[in-house]
């Protein structure tokens, strides 16, 4: 560790006045790569909530007939699906459940009861079954007419479609920040090359190797990396937990809490490690080949 | 050791400050380089110290020719010239034990082998007080020490100095030209680039004299008492 971020012993960049809003530019970079992360992470852990939810819950919808027995078509439903391999229980929607279901949207009013809304069955499936839902719902329609198994995947497709999508425009930004991030790192290499020209010549004139001279540097650029990284990660978990706080305060949110489960943390806490880790890789690079052009 | 075959030097596109140089320096030997200001001998330096690199002819330092050599190949080259600059070259923010401990540092010697030898190279050249003292505390002499300490440390095969006494009273002069014919004795190859024509004749080792970039050998009693007179 000491190596990786000892000080420039011969150059002393630790004086330049051109790198000393560095570690400044990294703490805004890295608080927005950490919240890019925070909602790349929350995303994917959303989307496969709502995927196993989804997945695991079904609703069987008997249409509204006037003409036929709806409660005696419910208990044939409800006796086939219980019968049906993978499906761990199948239970009916009682009418006035139904009914409740509706108040919010159209309020408590007596004619309710007169509305010819379907009956519903609750089916829960069993973890890990390869049940076929499309047999089963083929099943159920020539034993129960009017009846349809609701799988939920034409909206549990938009909703996935929206959180890669969201995914994608998060990897993207992650893109753009390390790539300003390498963009403003050369830059300030590139300055601190032509401030200590005259150094390096001597230290090259005396024997030193072009890996001497880009150690101080990338060494230097690293620790200053590393330094700036820790307080724009540290401002961006205070911020996700403020937003938690906040999306816990208010009920029935649409917006998920932030939840980076154990991967997103941990990808949160390798983010100065890596932006240090750019820093070294990019310094040396654009180090050993601007020494390259040297005599 | 060293052998210049009809090398010319241009720095980028302007004229040729160095033309048709050609001499053959024997391993062991001391000669002093000389000549008006503006005749190329800083050019003929840089070149000795493998800086610059010739734009036409042959340099060969160590048996081995400049321009073939690959650039990994420099900085062991490179460590076995020691080059005193007229501008010391010292690194301000470095004590002079640091600053004469860096050839061997960088080389990737053990400190408590570097501080040891440093401390007594600096005692021997009269700075054995001014150790931990900073080259902008020091006074030109002074700096001029340090840097020769440093340049001799490695115990180099080649040492080429730059008007070494230029900043420095007669006697220390004299005292350091002394330690460069020690070094010479034990096997050094010495350049010295000075304009001081006593210690030219004092010393009277051979000659190269340099004007308009054409080189030419002389004995140290046939040297223009003034650069500014035309040889005719």
């Amino acid at each position: 560790m000491i190596k990786l971020f000892g000080k420039s012993a011969e150059l002393q960049l630790e004086k330049d006045v051109s790198t000393r809003y560095l570690p400044v530019v990294i703490s805004a970079m890295i608080f927005l790569a950490a919240l890019s992360i925070g909602g790349l992470f929350s995303l994917s852990n959303a989307i496969n909530t709502w995927s196993e939810t989804l997945t695991g819950n079904l609703t069987a919808e008997i249409a509204y007939d006037p003409a036929i027995d709806l409660d005696q078509e419910v208990t044939t439903a409800v006796k086939l699906l219980s019968e049906t391999p993978g499906v761990t229980a199948a239970r009916a929607i009682e009418k006035d459940e139904t009914l409740k279901l509706l108040e919010p949207f159209l309020g408590k009013n007596a004619a309710l009861s007169e509305l010819p809304v379907p009956r519903l069955i609750e089916i829960i499936i069993a973890e890990d079954s390869a049940i076929d839902l499309a047999a089963l719902n083929e099943k159920l329609v020539a034993a129960v007419p009017g009846a349809r198994l609701d799988i939920n995947r034409p909206w549990l497709d938009k909703m996935v479609t929206l959180g890669r999508s969201i995914q994608v425009l998060a990897a993207a930004i992650m893109l753009l920040i390390g790539g300003v991030t390498v963009i403003i790192v050369i830059f300030a290499v590139r300055t601190g090359l032509i401030m200590h020209s005259e150094v390096i010549q001597v230290l090259h004139l005396i024997g030193a190797r072009d890996n001497y001279i880009a150690e101080q540097f990338q060494n230097y650029f690293s620790r200053l990396s590393f330094l700036g990284a820790l307080p724009g990660l540290i401002v961006a978990i205070f911020v996700m937990f403020i937003f938690n706080f906040l999306v816990g305060s208010l009920e029935a949110s649409m917006l998920p809490p932030l939840s980076l489960g154990i991967e997103g943390s941990i990808a949160l806490l390798l983010l100065p490690f890596l932006v240090a880790l750019l820093t070294k890789y990019t310094v040396r690079q654009v180090v050993l080949k601007s020494l390259g052009r040297m005599m | 050791m060293v052998r210049f075959e009809n090398v010319g030097m241009r720095y980028g596109m302007g004229p040729e400050v160095l033309r048709d140089i050609s001499f053959h320096l024997r391993p062991g030997s001391f000669h002093f380089l000389t000549g008006p200001t503006g005749a190329g001998k800083s050019s003929l330096l840089k070149l000795l110290a493998l800086s610059h690199r010739p734009s036409r002819g042959l340099v060969t330092l160590f048996n081995k020719e400049v321009s073939t050599l690959a650039r990994d190949d420099l900085p062991a080259m490179r460590r076995k010239i020691g080059v005193v600059y007229q501008d010391f070259r010292l690194l301000d923010h470095l004590s002079a034990l640091d600053n004469v401990a860096l050839p061997l540092k960088i080389a990737g010697a053990r400190d408590e082998q570097i501080y040891q030898h440093v401390a007594e190279l600096l005692d021997w050249v009269g700075l054995g007080n001014q150790v931990d003292a900073k080259p902008p505390t020091l006074s030109g002499g002074e700096k001029q020490r340090v840097a020769i300490a440093r340049a001799v440390i490695n115990r180099p095969q080649l040492l080429i100095a730059d008007e070494p006494t230029g900043s420095m009273d007669a006697e220390m002069g004299l005292r350091l030209m002394y330690l460069f014919q020690e070094l010479n004795k034990i096997g050094t190859t010495v350049v010295v680039a000075t304009h001081d024509l006593d210690l030219i004749q004092r010393f009277g080792n051979p000659v190269m004299y340099l004007k308009d970039g054409l080189l030419s050998s002389r004995s140290a009693a046939n040297i223009p008492a003034q650069f500014s007179e035309s040889e005719g």
